[in-house]
């Protein structure tokens, strides 16, 4: 808008003048440069990537530039997700699991990079998020209600185990050491693929905007209006269109991610089955209806929605009190727990 | 204010006139651009392939590289009901009356009530 200043003050002076065909003429060019204006516009485009729906928004002075930069992350995370891709047999991640008691398979620097996040916050967590819980999570069918025996899920209990990963950095591979091993990054590549995906936004010069896989969102910069954007998070237990939303996040230059029982699950005998498994049993984790985590990188908040679920509200609150990040965590009763830091940041709906 | 109103010209009104008509014209055009209704919207490669309403039930089949791709509307929702790419997770995503189903593998997306990424009012994002 900056430019159309000197044009008013213009039409001003030509007014005094009283010459009624050079104020139409200045209107009309008043008029044309407004539209024409490079004043920051908000720009968005959604794209089925890593099985679910990326949208991008950014801040940009034209379609044009906003388009350019948009599609650039898009193959950013496109290309990423190839890599990790749980089902795709020419994966990297596939490779590894194919190997898993053989050898070490050499990856790229991405998904080495996910992997030693992955191995961190399992250690952090004492295991509550663990990536190696490929064989407990494939026996179980959320839509056709298959539920594994018993005695599947304690048998394959024994190869669910993150200390079992190794990792050389020197020579960039992965060794899962058991066969029968299966490592499934989900509950943390869309995190990742966020922060890969802003970085580029970066290095296009873009400013501000949101990278949201799915629910994994990093927030970054102002809006045009300046200020901060708005995340809505998800009533684990919606009963209409209107109580969609329990809270909504004001957020700048943050990530944040949820974990819910409402993703994928099935009831059976009044008992909720969802796909967030304890690692330590196969069986889901019961404590939690969901947890939102905001942080300063996505990996880190999309992988501790898993672990503080699992953990539950009491150990989970301390695991991110003591790893310094955010929490809204709605515990199996519906009563809600947040750390400090939320005050500030989310303000929640009326009745939550 | 009676001054102001005096010294305006005719030009001024019209530069007013003007001002005034382009930014009701926005209020329509941005209304015209997002039509309404809860319609599903079958998205093929990026493109928008079919459009039907809810309320009415039927099987649509669509060809890809997987072979076809039946969705089902019934009741007012609609379903993957079969698929035949690697992993089905649409398949697996079950009956759904709003938001998205995703096939990656047979570039398909399904959404009902308004286009893919739809957001509520004043909300740039969601989370969960």
């Amino acid at each position: 808008m900056k430019e159309t200043r000197p044009a008013e003050q213009r039409a001003e002076e030509t007014m005094k003048k009283s010459c009624g065909g050079q104020a139409i003429l200045l209107a009309v060019l008043l008029l044309f440069a407004v539209s024409c204006s490079k004043s920051p516009g908000v720009y968005r485009k959604t794209k089925p990537l890593m099985d679910t729906l990326v949208t991008i928004t950014v801040v940009a002075s034209s379609d044009k530039e906003a388009d350019a930069a948009i599609e650039k992350a898009f193959s950013v995370i496109e290309r990423f997700g190839d890599k990790i891709d749980f089902f795709k047999e020419t994966s990297e991640l596939a490779a590894i699991n194919r190997n898993a008691g053989v050898s070490p398979v050499k990856v790229s620097p991405e998904t080495l990079g996910v992997i030693e996040r992955a191995i961190y916050i399992s250690g952090i967590s004492d295991g509550a998020f663990d990536a190696t819980i490929g064989p407990e999570i494939k026996m179980w069918d959320f839509y056709k209600k298959i539920r594994p025996s018993d005695d599947a899920i304690r048998h394959n209990l024994s190869l669910v185990n993150y200390r079992n990963i190794i990792v050389n950095r020197d020579k960039s591979t992965v060794f899962l050491r058991k066969k029968g091993m299966l490592m499934d990054l989900g509950g943390i590549a869309k995190g990742y693929a966020a922060d890969l995906a802003l970085a580029n936004l970066r290095q296009s010069g873009i400013g501000a905007g949101i990278v949201a896989a799915a629910g994994d969102i990093r927030a970054f910069g102002l809006k045009p209006d300046g200020t901060p954007w708005n995340v809505g998070i998800k009533n684990p237990r919606q009963k209409s269109d209107a109580d969609d939303l329990m809270a909504t996040a004001r957020l700048s230059n943050k990530a944040v991610s949820t974990s819910g029982d409402y993703e994928r699950y099935f009831i059976e005998d009044g008992r909720r089955y969802h796909h967030i498994l304890d690692p330590k049993t196969g069986y889901p984790a019961g404590q939690c209806r969901s947890v939102t985590v905001i942080s300063d990188d996505g990996i880190f908040a999309d992988g501790f929605t898993t672990a503080v679920f699992v953990l539950g509200p009491e150990k989970g609150m301390k695991l991110v009190r003591d790893s310094g990040v955010d929490a809204v965590i709605v515990d199996k009763d519906g009563t809600i727990h947040t750390t400090l830091g939320i005050k500030k940041m989310v303000t929640f709906e009326d009745g939550h | 204010m009676k001054t102001v109103i005096r010294n305006t010209t005719i030009a001024d009104k019209l530069l007013f006139l003007i001002l005034i008509t382009a930014s009701v014209a926005g209020i329509f055009f941005s209304r015209e651009a997002m039509p309404q209704g809860p319609d599903i919207v079958i998205t093929v490669d990026g493109k928008p392939l079919y459009t039907l309403p809810r309320d009415k039930d039927r099987l649509v089949s669509i060809p890809g590289p997987f072979g076809d791709t039946v969705v089902e509307i019934k009741d007012g929702k609609v379903r993957v009901k079969e698929a035949h790419c690697p992993n089905r997770l649409c398949e697996k995503q079950g009956w759904i009356s709003r938001g998205a189903i995703v096939c990656l593998p047979n570039h398909i997306v399904i959404t009902v009530g308004g286009k893919a990424g739809d957001l509520p009012r004043g909300i740039d994002a969601v989370t969960g």
